[in-house]
């Protein structure tokens, strides 16, 4: 069925020549239904089996609980939401394949599902939908495409629509949803709070209990605040070898001991470490985004580099700056970065001189 | 004494688990076809001269090409008949000369015709003699060095054999159908035989570490050579090249892009082992071999004992599944030629045909289904060690533009960096820098497009970056030489 369909569509285009440059769309609707039929050249003569479409799927299923849990605590709206950014995130994709004459690449299933899970539940549509598709020009196009891309499309996004609209990113936050079905059978909260845990420790020094932490309770970004899901997605993601766990494990353990030692020398401007590594969107950002293969070094000590840089930068930015969460910029700053580290660790490797060896 | 030794495996690599289509412990003899082609260069060496003309009687086991001067080893014929032509034919994109021999079928064979003393009472040079008659000598990608020009180097150079049957390839002989019986105390005798011709080597069996009953037999029969040592390692693909076996069992840095021999080394398999006992005990000249045919493309994987120079189609006619089409790939499934020329001869360098299913069917929803019996460097498949993969022919996915996820990398087994010098070969920024990054160590396992979940054929870009480096004026002398004491002749070493 599906099969008689596209096959209708080539023939169209093949008669409408005016139609030609839409191929890459049908390409890409065809490619996502069949698999390739083409067959190795030369040796070797037998591949992996895994492809990129597997490989950002695998980062879907891994966002899943994170999705549900969103679905759970903000109501079916956050469904909605996801699709608005699918919509406008792949339309500025088809626009760019089409100017472009290229595939369409799978980079932005992974993209539009990740920008919507990091904003706060209150956001309207229009944010989405803007965001969305300054992410993909802006973090992606502009740079060539997948691949070439410096700054991870999403965050790209994320950190406009925070400073273009602050008021509607910072200031209010639903309570989730907690009772029975919760937010499957609501389209959205409609209790108002005003404050993140992150947002109450820097104004009011309150901690914020660890099981509410935990089972995400507490208020934040939709898909920030179940931290057993994300554990569990991210946990995932490693076995599978999609995300590497250098940096993760780096970022986390560099979080923790920049405000351990912080916490110990001053207590009233650093939050104890389990708190931090449990709010806003380190975990997400850790797991998800630090992670994005293209954006992050590919050496593996640049990796490590990356995680402790990371660390640093996020605790800083909660600790000092007006801004009550670090991890974006974070992520974003050393994004900026990672050609750099790269640079240097390669250069370090082979510029290594050898002594005369005797067999 | 303990003669067992476990050792580490390299960084990098991939096992291959559970691939469909194993050679079965089974071993068929095909009798002496009606013709066969002989090609007058197999293995290692130069292309030996023919000393027969068309007409000629020959038997099976009569000399028929030799060259005392190059370095090389005599060619026999291996049946028994008439010399149909002499013909030039390109064979694995080399123009090589063929005798075409029509035969009687007749299985007879012409022992060498030297004294058969014990070996034992034999001088070394008459030991080296027959050896190089025998034409084993070949084998191995250096030859086996003996005062006959054989090899590139000679004996007394040699420190050190590797025996190797890792089996660290999708698909693998097995050690135990080659040694089965009486030929492990053949196989005893043969390194016994080459220890006298190598004086100074230490020989080294390299095995599976899952050949535990084997080892341990082999342990027994070797209590008292303190010159031999039994090292068991992972069998983790490409664990089985030399390039691979020197650092792990001497902890030492291998020239790449070098033989071997230049460092002091000779690697054999268990088979050349077994040729060598056949030459020098019996008598027999190197005029047959065993084969293994592997993969799913096959009715039946059964070992087979071939004469050489029988043309493939004799071979394989049986064999062959009829539903699907199949690709033929010789030795190796993932460095291995395309055969598709079925009138082409075995050589003796031929160890494995290999057929797998060309897959041009396109799957529904390809990328999410479980994939129980897909093989994945990734764990992205729900798909366990012990169910059964299937190889085919299928690329499994568009080509897509690097992201980096460096796989690549991490499976190298010589730790260079293939994405970040694909990139720059297509990006045509052929320079020093391609060099300093290593791209003469590549080993051209090609693991690393093997892996590439863009489907990126980095391998050959990486091939084609050291040619263009070439036309510039970089060879891999130039890295290896001024860090390297390398032995064996000039001409060998790249020295002008
Ligand atoms: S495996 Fe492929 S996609 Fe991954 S880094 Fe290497 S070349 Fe790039
Ligand atoms: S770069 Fe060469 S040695 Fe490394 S994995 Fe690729 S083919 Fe093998």
């Amino acid at each position: 069925m599906i099969r008689k369909l596209l096959d209708f569509g080539y023939k169209l285009l093949e008669k409408n020549k005016k139609l030609e440059k839409f191929k890459p769309v049908l390409n890409a609707v065809d490619g996502f239904f069949f698999g390739t039929a083409k067959t190795t050249i030369s040796s070797p003569h037998c591949v992996d089996c895994i492809d990129i479409k597997r490989f950002m799927v695998t980062v879907i299923i891994a966002l899943i609980p994170s999705l549900l849990s969103a679905v759970y605590f903000y109501g079916l709206r956050v469904i909605f939401l996801i699709i608005i950014s699918y919509i406008f995130g792949g339309l500025s994709e088809v626009v760019f394949a089409i100017i472009r004459k290229r595939e369409i690449e799978e980079g932005f299933l992974v993209t539009g599902l990740i920008f919507p899970l990091t904003l706060p539940p209150t956001v309207p549509w229009w944010v989405v939908a803007i965001g969305i598709i300054f992410g993909v020009i802006f973090g992606k196009e502009v740079f060539g495409g997948t691949g070439r891309n410096i700054f991870n499309p999403a965050l790209v996004g994320r950190i406009f629509v925070t400073i273009s609209f602050p008021k509607i990113m910072t200031i209010s936050w639903y309570k989730p949803l907690v009772k029975g079905i919760a937010g499957f059978g609501k389209w959205k909260p409609d209790a108002i709070t005003s404050a993140t845990p992150l947002m109450l420790y820097k104004s009011e020094k309150t901690l914020t209990s660890l099981k509410e932490l935990l089972f995400g309770f507490a208020p934040g970004c939709l898909g920030e605040t179940f931290k057993i899901g994300i554990m569990i997605g991210g946990i995932f993601l490693v076995f599978t070898k999609v995300a590497n766990w250098r940096i993760p494990l780096t970022y986390l353990l560099s979080v923790f001991f920049f405000s351990y030692f912080g916490h110990i020398f001053s207590p009233d401007k650093f939050a104890p470490p389990t708190f931090q590594l449990l709010t806003g969107g380190l975990l997400f950002g850790a797991f998800f985004m630090a992670t994005d293969p293209v954006t992050s070094p590919f050496t593996n000590q640049g990796k490590f580099i990356v995680g402790i840089m990371l660390g640093f930068l996020t605790v800083i930015i909660r600790v000092f700056s007006g801004y009550v969460e670090g991890v974006m910029f974070a992520i974003l700053l050393v994004n900026g970065f990672t050609p750099l580290i790269d640079y240097l660790v390669v250069e370090r490797k082979y510029g290594r001189k050898y002594k005369i060896i005797k067999y | 004494m303990n003669r067992i030794k476990h050792y580490k495996t390299f960084k990098g690599g991939y096992k291959f688990v559970n691939f469909t289509g194993q050679p079965q412990d089974k071993l068929i003899e095909l009798g002496a076809p009606k013709e066969v082609l002989i090609p007058l260069r197999q293995g290692f060496g130069n292309e030996v001269m023919p000393i027969v003309k068309v007409g000629d009687e020959v038997k099976a086991g009569q000399i028929i090409g030799r060259d005392d001067e190059s370095i090389s080893s005599p060619i026999h014929s291996s049946i028994t008949g008439k010399v149909k032509e002499i013909i030039k034919k390109n064979y694995f994109r080399r123009e090589v000369t063929f005798i075409v021999i029509e035969g009687d079928t007749s299985s007879e064979w012409l022992k060498l015709d030297i004294s058969e003393k014990d070996w034992r009472l034999c001088t070394e040079e008459e030991l080296e003699k027959k050896l190089y008659l025998s034409g084993v000598t070949r084998l191995g990608t250096c030859g086996i060095p003996t005062r006959y020009k054989s090899s590139i180097i000679s004996p007394n150079e040699v420190e050190y054999l590797f025996v190797h049957g890792i089996g660290s390839e999708p698909y693998n002989i097995l050690p135990k159908t080659l040694l089965s019986g009486k030929k492990l105390f053949h196989f005893i005798e043969g390194i016994q035989i080459l220890k006298k011709i190598l004086p100074k080597a230490k020989i080294y069996l390299c095995l599976s570490n899952k050949e535990k009953k084997l080892s341990e037999e082999i342990e027994k029969l070797t209590y008292d050579f303190d010159w031999f040592e039994l090292a068991l390692l992972e069998p983790k693909y490409p664990q089985g090249y030399d390039e691979m076996l020197v650092p792990t069992i001497l902890g030492k840095s291998f020239p790449y892009g070098y033989s071997a021999a230049n460092i002091g080394i000779i690697s054999l398999n268990i088979r050349a082992i077994l040729h060598v006992y056949e030459a020098i005990v019996e008598n027999k000249p190197f005029i047959d071999r065993i084969i293994a045919l592997s993969g799913p493309g096959f009715k039946e994987n059964p070992h087979i004992k071939v004469r050489i120079g029988t043309p493939l189609q004799e071979i394989i006619k049986n064999y062959l599944v009829s539903e699907t089409r199949v690709r033929v790939i010789l030795n190796s499934l993932m460095t291995g030629h395309l055969l598709n020329d079925y009138s082409l001869p075995v050589d003796s360098t031929f160890s494995h045909i290999i057929a797998i299913p060309e897959n041009t069917t396109r799957e529904l929803f390809s990328f999410l289904r479980p994939g129980l019996h897909s093989y994945s460097y990734s764990n992205t498949f729900l798909t366990l060690k012990r169910f059964s993969k299937r190889p085919d022919t299928n690329i499994h996915g568009e080509e897509r533009p690097c992201i980096s996820c460096s796989w690549c990398e991490e499976v190298c087994p010589v730790g260079i960096i293939p994405h970040l010098l694909s990139k720059m070969v297509k990006k045509n920024m052929i320079d020093e820098r391609l060099m300093k990054y290593g791209i003469f160590n590549c080993i051209g396992c090609n693991l690393c497009s093997f892996v590439c979940p863009s489907k990126i054929p980095l391998a050959k870009n990486i091939k084609d970056g050291q040619e263009k480096l070439i036309v510039h004026g970089c060879d891999r002398t130039q890295c290896i030489l001024p860090y390297f004491d390398l032995k064996g002749l000039e001409e060998y070493r790249g020295i002008k």
